[in-house]
């Protein structure tokens, strides 16, 4: 069983591959698309990389959700996720630490909550069932 | 030579344009697999010509419409060279004119699948080593200017070609910052088998309309072709470039 260090490790690894990124760039807060220049294409990438290093299946959509709110407006109200949109996304990433998100929660902002923390916990969630 | 040890894959490579592709692509150095459909005389000689003149080429039989030859062609490239693929050109075509009030449902359906799906298949194949694997590589689309300057009798060959065009400028757009380019040549009035028929019967009168007074040859479009395929055109994706000797500006004076 790999211990946490053990798994961030792999995670960073993955990630310096699949983006392209020097080792140093990989903090636990770095953010995917802002910090890391990830796009579309790279968290493709990053799901099956992870599927491969890890041996676990990553079905589509349980790490980076698509379209959570499908232009919902009880989801979404004035650029704002309302607590409905909330509570979806509360149950679609249970790995994600959302405390931050919820004090400022606006839609443009989610995609700051994929970070390589955010990766690794959600590895370690699959590697401990 | 300009493409050292590139690997190559050519749909539709023993007649015509693609023909001219392939040796060209050999004599700058890539190793060219190629796809044929029918003519296994054709590509016999093509690999005995390229070979003879120091190059290599790979004769790959299968209809570029049916679902199973994009990846068989794949397999057959990455299993003869070490696993590789740089470079793909989509240039399998076909033409089925009709009036569109006579068109049947065949003549739509087998233009289409063969052009554009065929072109859909091959790319789809490729760009799992190019853009994964490699984070290089380059597809190019051999289109037509019909997809624009549209001729009587060919709705299903210019809404092809003017699907493949969209078709180019939005994969560039999604690989691009993988390494893969995509672009398009849109070939003018070629001397090849598609357009004999009608060279027979309009003559010198398509000559006129061209304004650098002469037809295109296989040739013509094949150098563009390496030049895309090369390192050099890293900085070019997304485009449709056209090859027509001037024939889309419109029509010189006959008088």
């Amino acid at each position: 069983m790999l211990t946490q260090e053990e798994i961030y490790k792999k995670v960073s690894n993955t990630l310096v591959t699949a983006l392209n990124v020097d080792e140093d760039e990989i903090q636990p807060g770095a953010r995917l698309q802002n910090d890391l220049g990830a796009e579309s294409i790279d968290f493709l990438d990053i799901v099956f990389r992870l599927e491969r290093e890890f041996n676990i299946k990553i079905p589509r959509g349980e790490l980076f959700p698509e379209s959570i709110f499908q232009g919902d407006p009880d989801m979404v109200q004035d650029g704002k996720v309302t607590a409905k949109g909330l509570a979806e996304l509360r149950s679609r990433m249970p790995y994600a630490d959302l405390s931050k998100f919820e004090s400022n929660p606006q839609v443009t902002a989610i995609g700051d909550l994929f970070t390589v923390e955010l990766i690794t916990k959600y590895v370690e969630g699959k590697l401990s069932k | 030579m300009l493409l050292k040890d590139q690997i190559a894959l050519v749909t539709g490579g023993s007649r015509g344009i693609g023909r001219a592709i392939v040796k060209a692509f050999a004599q700058e150095g890539a190793k060219v697999g190629f796809v044929f459909r029918g003519n296994q005389e054709a590509a016999d000689s093509l690999v005995k010509e390229v070979s003879e003149a120091g190059g290599t080429a790979l004769a790959i039989q299968g209809d570029v419409a049916d679902p199973g030859t994009a990846q068989k062609a794949i397999d057959a490239i990455t299993q003869a060279w070490g696993g590789r693929l740089d470079i793909l050109v989509n240039n399998a075509g076909v033409i089925r004119d009709a009036l569109f009030v006579r068109m049947s449902e065949e003549d739509w359906r087998t233009v289409l699948s063969t052009n554009l799906d065929g072109a859909f298949r091959f790319c789809k194949a490729a760009a799992d080593l190019m853009v994964f694997k490699q984070r290089s590589g380059r597809i190019i689309n051999i289109s037509s200017i019909a997809a624009d300057h549209v001729n009587k009798g060919q709705t299903n060959y210019a809404a092809s070609k003017g699907a493949l065009n969209a078709l180019t400028r939005c994969l560039a757009l999604e690989v691009a910052g993988r390494g893969v380019t995509v672009n398009a040549i849109a070939p003018g009035f070629i001397e090849t088998d598609m357009s004999e028929a009608v060279r027979n019967k309009a003559g010198d009168l398509i000559k006129k309309m061209i304004p650098v007074r002469r037809l295109g040859k296989p040739e013509d479009i094949a150098h563009l072709t390496v030049f895309l395929a090369s390192p050099a055109a890293s900085y070019i994706t997304g485009q449709v470039l056209t090859v027509d000797g001037g024939l889309s500006l419109g029509v010189p004076d006959v008088g």
